[in-house]
């Protein structure tokens, strides 16, 4: 586990732990914050993109996605979200670098988004319902399948969303406008009743 | 006055297939503009040519190809042919950098 000192999330100051909206006694829909570790997207070119893909590979010991899907181990995750384009969520120390000395310039770009990025995990038998209420995607198993991400947007807002399983996603939305986001989640969620851990 | 609205704005939904995310709402995309304006070339001088290529459009009813790009998604440019009387989409293809690219993997 990498140790990252004075984590500060702009969830922190409305993600307030407890039971709320109209149902308390079972909600349905179950929020909190995944602190990851290292958030890295990794861009190769039309023409270097099997280099890429092998230098992932080698560091990660995953099978690179080829398609808007996701490739696991225990402390990575990899999403593919766009052509050539990949999101690392690792918890491992020292991947940006290494994959920045891997990956030249001539073969693609290695961006750190650590930063720039706020992970809200929505679960429950609501979790789809409730996003389907603002993103208009397909939330359906057949459409949406466990272990697959769709990029899309709320609002505007672009958000990464990974099905992590049946009832459970994990969105990748920018920290700026995570309390948006954060805000619009709570307020759909209330129909339902929905905890905050 | 009344304003003359056409009658399938309020209820047609255009969606668009992405080669790379699949369906998706045309709110997720953004409109380039016509995909058959050819840019001329950087040595050509005619005044006459770089007009018709910024202002020129044929306007046609029945099958237009036109750009969008992807821009809540993949991010990746398309070519749609959509048909200007009906609004139906009957193509949406990869085009640009990625598109080669795209062919010789699937």
């Amino acid at each position: 586990m990498v140790d990252f000192p004075d984590r500060i999330s702009p969830l922190d100051a409305v993600a307030e732990p407890g039971v709320f909206g109209t149902d308390t006694n079972s909600p349905k829909v179950f929020l909190s914050e995944n602190l990851c570790g290292s958030l890295i997207q990794v861009q190769a070119w039309p023409d270097t993109i099997s280099v890429v893909e092998k230098a992932l590979e080698t560091l990660t010991k995953l099978a690179v996605p080829k398609a808007p899907e996701t490739a696991h181990s225990e402390n990575v995750s990899i999403i593919q979200t766009g052509p050539g384009r990949w999101l690392i969520d690792a918890e491992v120390e020292g991947l940006e670098d290494k994959l920045r000395s891997k990956i030249s310039a001539k073969n693609g770009a290695v961006t750190g988004l650590t930063h720039a990025r706020v992970v809200v995990e929505v679960k429950g038998p609501k979790a789809a319902w409730v996003l389907a209420s603002g993103i208009a995607i397909d939330f359906s198993l057949k459409a949406f399948p466990v272990g697959t991400s769709q990029v899309s947007h709320h609002h505007e807002i672009g958000v990464t969303i990974h099905r992590t399983s049946e009832e459970s996603f994990d969105l990748y939305v920018f920290t700026s406008f995570a309390r948006g986001i954060w805000h619009w989640i709570t307020t759909a969620s209330s129909e339902v009743g929905y905890a905050v851990s | 006055m009344k304003r003359a609205v056409a009658p399938h704005l309020g209820t047609i939904k255009m969606r668009l297939t992405c080669p790379f995310c699949g369906e998706r709402d045309h709110q997720e995309f953004t409109y380039r503009g016509d995909a058959s304006a050819k840019r001329p070339a950087i040595e050509n001088d005619s005044i006459e040519d770089h007009r018709a290529y910024v202002f020129d459009r044929a306007n046609p009813d029945g099958d237009h190809r036109e750009l969008w790009n992807h821009t809540s998604g993949c991010r990746m440019h398309v070519v749609v042919t959509r048909n200007t009387t009906t609004h139906k989409v009957t193509g949406c293809e990869p085009v640009g950098p990625w598109a080669k690219t795209m062919k010789a993997r699937s």
